[in-house]
């Protein structure tokens, strides 16, 4: 079978590439150029999709002795990535912007121009798995629970999930690393990109000064309030600021502050104790999902952030547009933007980004 | 590329495979006489008589002296001496170093003119209007006086010809000097470096089934160039390091080759490249061919085809075994970005793709090869622009 694979430039996606031309697969290999690098050199190295990452993807293609390609995707990659980052903090939300690369730019470009070079599949080196064993393919857990990378896919189009490949989604990151090593790939020992790809200073917060007049309300000084509205201090914007966030709102209490709110109508950020954190339930729109959707009433396995633990909902009403979840232990610092994705095991049913919070506090 | 098919490579201004004659020249070259041609002694000799043979056939075939030749590695090594050491010369002198370069210069051209103005000099950049170097912005940037002025005599992405003859009378009327990058000009077009020519010339190897890594500069001056490198005096300072002997061989014969086929060549590649292009034209809707109305190169077409992305029609291009380019090769793999493509069609969308012809073709029927990109170009415009997928 003729299969695209997206390299990064990264040791997951080189070993990706790797095991499909092992596995007698026709592999042809492509990097997705997302922003002009043009401006800073030094900067764009330390990104995985930089300049180097490009170069390195196309060495470890050589060595493998397949195609590799560039595709300039900067155009929608900038509409549907950048703008929204910035567009969601300017709203005193918390974006995911892999999510919306993987959900709008990624696949979908990799789809169609997979089609033009006549692939019959797509591949990245995504810690997740397709069960493509039953009657509708699953999207399901990195079997390295620790690396797993499944919360950030769950805005696949579902007819995407038949043809995609996760080669590495069984595998430890351990055995990745010594698959590379033992291949003599150059991305073996290359440390795990953590930024994310198009702020390479890594501090989203010059992104945002770029991006958006320094008149904007997000960047300009507004109250530190406590939740019954009494000023604390002052903040120098708030698209700084996350929920659940501890540094950046001034010491000296007794207990440690967080981020409990954001609200931009009067700039104010809501500061408090962690208790505080805590919710009862919350809203989550922008829905996708990756099987039938859940009936009210249903129980399901939930996270709110990358790396976090699942917690376990009831789904409380749901429509096209939204579904209500109620927390059945509650849940900590969960921050509007942010993804919200269900679970059952390892399965993913689908997700949405979350809206609002309700009840807590 | 499928097993099935003839490779077709449409990629001569990238590069060209070394021809047979300038192999066997340089293996002769390679297995006799390694010595080095400063030493004294008979290996040093038998070197030296071959450079300077390279040396006086090269200058023959483009009608100039020897000791207007100086060697370089290649044509980016070419450019920037010709730039940086006319700039330093003056700067070195009390003068303001400038440099007047068009808007669509090689990067080894433009970058150098930046460092200039880096260096505390000035860089005055040359516009085009629609497909015709703005010479009155010219004579306006001349009258102020300048360290060298700087044109390429044929444009690497659209194969445009610059007016090297109307751009020289201009800078010897304001006594300053005339660079011009030229390696896609030699072989192709009758380049002859006399008194009405440029001062100084750039030429590559690897352009005209010569060796990468091998290049020339002729200069009609040298005295008023600063060397970039700094060691043992070869080349007569400006371009010291032990001479590759077997790559001036190869650049020497190469040149003798491609200047003494030119006229053929030439009348043989226009005819290709017509052939292909009108059909691409015929079977693409909305497809143009870049600077097609004006004065070109033979050996290069840009064709511009809306509704599709370059990356997207390139790869699309080499699954069926052509090898093109979009304008020249970019660091980054993409080539999405053209600056001449940029100065000379500011408006147009849609990908831009070059095809070069040469030797590899010879036997090619542009039939076949409009085929091959008609249906490249059918594919990627079915996907669509990155815009709207």
């Amino acid at each position: 079978m003729r299969i695209l694979v997206a390299m990064s430039g990264g040791v997951d996606s080189s070993v990706a590439a790797a095991m499909l031309v092992e596995s007698g697969h026709d592999v042809v290999g492509a990097t997705m150029k997302t922003f002009c690098y043009s401006g800073d050199a030094a900067a764009s190295k330390r990104s995985c999709c930089g300049l180097e990452g490009i170069a390195d993807a196309r060495q470890v293609a050589d060595r493998l002795g397949i195609p590799h390609y560039v595709f300039d995707v900067e155009e929608g990659f900038t509409r549907d990535v950048i703008d929204d980052f910035v567009s969601e903090y300017a709203n005193g939300r918390t974006p995911n912007p892999c999510v919306q690369c993987n959900s709008n730019t990624k696949f979908g470009d990799l789809f169609v121009r997979g089609q033009v070079l006549d692939c019959e599949g797509v591949a990245s080196g995504h810690f997740a798995r397709i069960d493509n064993t039953g009657s509708t393919p699953r999207l399901l857990r990195g079997a390295d629970r620790t690396k797993d990378q499944s919360y950030f896919l769950w805005g696949l189009p579902t007819e995407m999930l038949w043809k995609l490949h996760f080669p590495v989604g069984g595998l430890a990151k351990d055995e990745v690393r010594s698959r590379a090593r033992a291949l003599g790939l150059v991305t073996a020992n290359k440390p795990e990109s953590q930024e994310i790809c198009f702020v390479p200073t890594g501090n989203y917060r010059d992104l945002l000064a770029d991006r958006l007049l320094p008149t904007h309300a997000a960047l300009s000084p507004g109250p530190i309030v406590d939740p019954g509205g009494r000023v604390l201090g002052r903040h120098g914007g708030y698209a700084g600021f996350t929920v659940g966030q501890r540094r950046g709102i001034g010491g000296g209490r007794g207990e440690r502050y967080h981020v409990i709110e954001i609200r931009p109508a009067t700039r104010e950020v809501v500061i408090g104790p962690r208790h505080l954190l805590e919710v009862g339930g919350a809203v989550v729109g922008d829905l996708n999902w990756l099987g039938p959707p859940p009936v009210p009433g249903r129980r399901l396995g939930v996270q709110i952030r990358y790396r976090a633990p699942v917690h376990r909902c009831t789904v409380e009403e749901i429509d096209d547009d939204a579904v209500g979840l109620s927390f059945r232990e509650g849940a900590m610092a969960v921050a509007p933007g942010q993804s919200s994705v269900f679970f059952e095991g390892d399965r993913v049913l689908g997700g949405g980004r979350i809206r609002e919070t309700v009840g807590g506090r | 590329m499928p097993a099935n098919s003839v490779p077709v490579y449409l990629d001569h201004a990238a590069t060209t495979p070394v021809r047979p004659e300038v192999a066997t020249a340089m293996q002769l070259a390679l297995e006799d006489n390694f010595g080095n041609p400063s030493s004294t002694h008979a290996w040093g000799r038998r070197a030296r008589t071959l450079l300077e043979k390279a040396r006086s056939t090269l200058a023959h075939a483009l009608g100039t002296s020897p000791e207007c030749v100086v060697f370089t590695r290649g044509g980016t090594e070419s450019n920037n001496l010709a730039i940086l050491g006319r700039a330093r010369h003056d700067a070195a002198r009390g003068t303001r170093a400038r440099v007047i370069t068009s808007a669509i210069e090689h990067p080894s051209v433009f970058e150098a003119a930046r460092r200039v103005a880096a260096e505390g000099g000035r860089h005055t950049v040359v516009r085009f209007s629609g497909l015709g170097l703005d010479v009155g912005a010219l004579a306006t940037a001349l009258r102020q006086g300048a360290s060298v002025a700087s044109f390429m005599w044929v444009d690497n992405e659209t194969g445009l010809e610059l007016p090297i003859g109307e751009v020289g009378e201009m800078c010897r009327n304001h006594g300053v000097q005339l660079h011009s990058d030229s390696v896609q000009a030699v072989g192709k077009l009758p380049v002859e470096a006399d008194e009405l020519s440029p001062d100084m010339l750039t030429l590559t190897g690897h352009k005209l089934y010569g060796p990468k890594g091998a290049g020339a500069l002729l200069v009609r001056e040298r005295g008023t160039l600063e060397p970039l490198h700094f060691g043992g005096g070869q080349e007569r300072g400006l371009r010291p390091g032990t001479e590759d002997v077997v790559g001036a061989v190869g650049l020497a014969e190469a040149v003798r080759l491609a200047v003494g086929e030119q006229r053929s060549e030439a009348r043989r590649l226009k005819r290709l490249r017509d052939r292909v292009e009108a059909e691409v034209l015929a079977g693409v809707p909305g497809a143009r061919a870049i600077a097609s109305e004006a004065p070109r190169a033979p050996h290069i077409s840009s064709l511009r085809i809306p509704g599709a992305d370059s990356d997207v029609l390139l790869a699309a291009l080499d699954r069926v075994g052509v090898a093109a380019s979009a304008g020249s090769a970019c660091a980054s793999g993409s080539g999405r970005r053209s600056r001449a493509v940029e100065a000379l069609q500011p408006d147009d969308s849609g990908a831009v793709v070059r095809l070069s012809f040469g030797r590899l073709n010879a036997a090619q029927s542009g039939e076949r090869i409009a085929e091959l990109v008609v249906g490249a170009a059918e594919r990627a415009r079915a996907l669509g622009t990155a815009g709207n997928p």
